[in-house]
C-alpha cells in the first residue's frame, strides 16, 4: 500500500494501539494489497480513554467497560459477581486501557488475514 | 485470549468464589459489611446483589428462597459447580473444547437479537432487586 495512506491510517490510530505494535502494524500495512484498504480503514477501533471512562464512572462494577471492548465473557463474568467482589473492578480501572488496545490489536489482525 | 490465560483466570475465580462463599459461611456476622462498589457508594443494590445468600440457600435445599433472593445465584451456582470439572477433564485430555465452546458463545452474545432480550432481563432483575431492598 502506499506510504501516505499508511502515514494517515498511524496517525489516526496510533492511540488505539500499544506502541511497541505500532512498527509492526506500519510494516504489515505496507506489505498489504492496496484492495484490503477499505476493510482496515472501516474498522470500528475502541478508544482507550472511553473504556476508562466506563469503568470509572459506575459502569466497571456492571462489567459494562468488559462489553464495550467486545470481551463479553470476562462482562458477563463482572456483572455476576458484583464486579468480582469489588477487587476486579478497582484491579480493572488500571488494566482496561491496555485491554482495549490488546483488542484493537486482536480485531487488526483478524481484518487483515 | 489465549486458551492458558483464560483457564487459569477462572480457575483462580472459582477457587477466590468457593473461599468467600465459606467465609461467609462460616462468619456470618461480617454480612452487615458488603463488598459491592455501587451499594456501598449509593445505598441502592446492584443487579447481583444477594447472589451470596442466594447461593447458600440453594446450597441448603431451599431452591426457591434462592430465585426470591437473587435468580443470578443459580446461574453462579452452575458455572462454580461445572467449570472446574470441565476446565480439569479438558486439561488432562489435552483438548480444548471449553475455549471453542467459550468463544462460540462470546460470538452468539454479540449479535443484538440475543444480547437486548438479555440486557432487559438483567435490568428487570436489577428493578426486582431495588423493590425488594436486599
Amino acid at each position: 500500500m502506499e506510504s501516505q495512506k499508511v502515514d494517515l491510517f498511524m496517525m489516526m490510530n496510533a492511540k488505539h494501539f500499544e506502541s511497541y505494535q505500532l512498527s509492526a502494524i506500519r510494516e504489515k500495512l505496507l506489505q498489504m494489497d492496496e484492495s484490503k484498504w477499505p476493510i482496515v480503514q472501516s474498522l470500528q477501533l475502541k478508544d482507550p480513554t472511553t473504556s476508562l471512562i466506563i469503568s470509572i464512572v459506575g459502569g466497571g462494577a456492571l462489567g459494562i467497560d468488559r462489553f464495550y471492548i467486545g470481551d463479553t465473557g470476562m462482562g458477563i463474568g463482572k456483572l455476576l459477581t458484583c464486579g468480582g467482589l469489588g477487587i476486579w473492578t478497582i484491579i480493572d480501572w488500571f488494566l482496561i486501557m491496555g485491554a482495549t488496545r490488546e483488542k484493537n490489536m486482536e480485531m487488526f489482525q483478524k481484518s487483515i488475514y | 485470549m489465549s486458551k492458558n490465560k483464560l483457564y487459569s483466570l477462572l480457575l483462580i475465580a472459582c477457587s477466590a468464589g468457593f473461599i468467600y462463599l465459606l467465609y461467609q459461611s462460616y462468619f456470618p456476622e461480617s454480612n452487615k459489611y458488603s463488598v459491592c462498589i455501587i451499594k456501598n457508594i449509593s445505598g441502592i443494590p446492584c443487579p447481583s446483589c444477594g447472589a451470596t445468600r442466594a447461593l447458600q440457600l440453594l446450597f441448603k435445599g431451599d431452591f426457591i428462597g434462592s430465585i426470591l433472593m437473587n435468580p443470578f445465584g443459580i446461574i453462579i451456582s452452575a458455572i462454580l459447580i461445572l467449570l472446574p470439572f470441565w476446565i480439569v477433564i479438558d486439561l488432562i485430555l489435552k483438548k480444548e473444547t471449553f475455549y471453542t465452546f467459550y468463544n462460540k458463545m462470546e460470538c452468539l452474545l454479540k449479535q443484538k437479537k440475543v444480547a437486548i432480550p438479555l440486557i432487559i432481563l438483567v435490568i428487570l432483575n436489577w428493578i426486582w432487586n431495588i423493590n425488594k431492598v436486599i
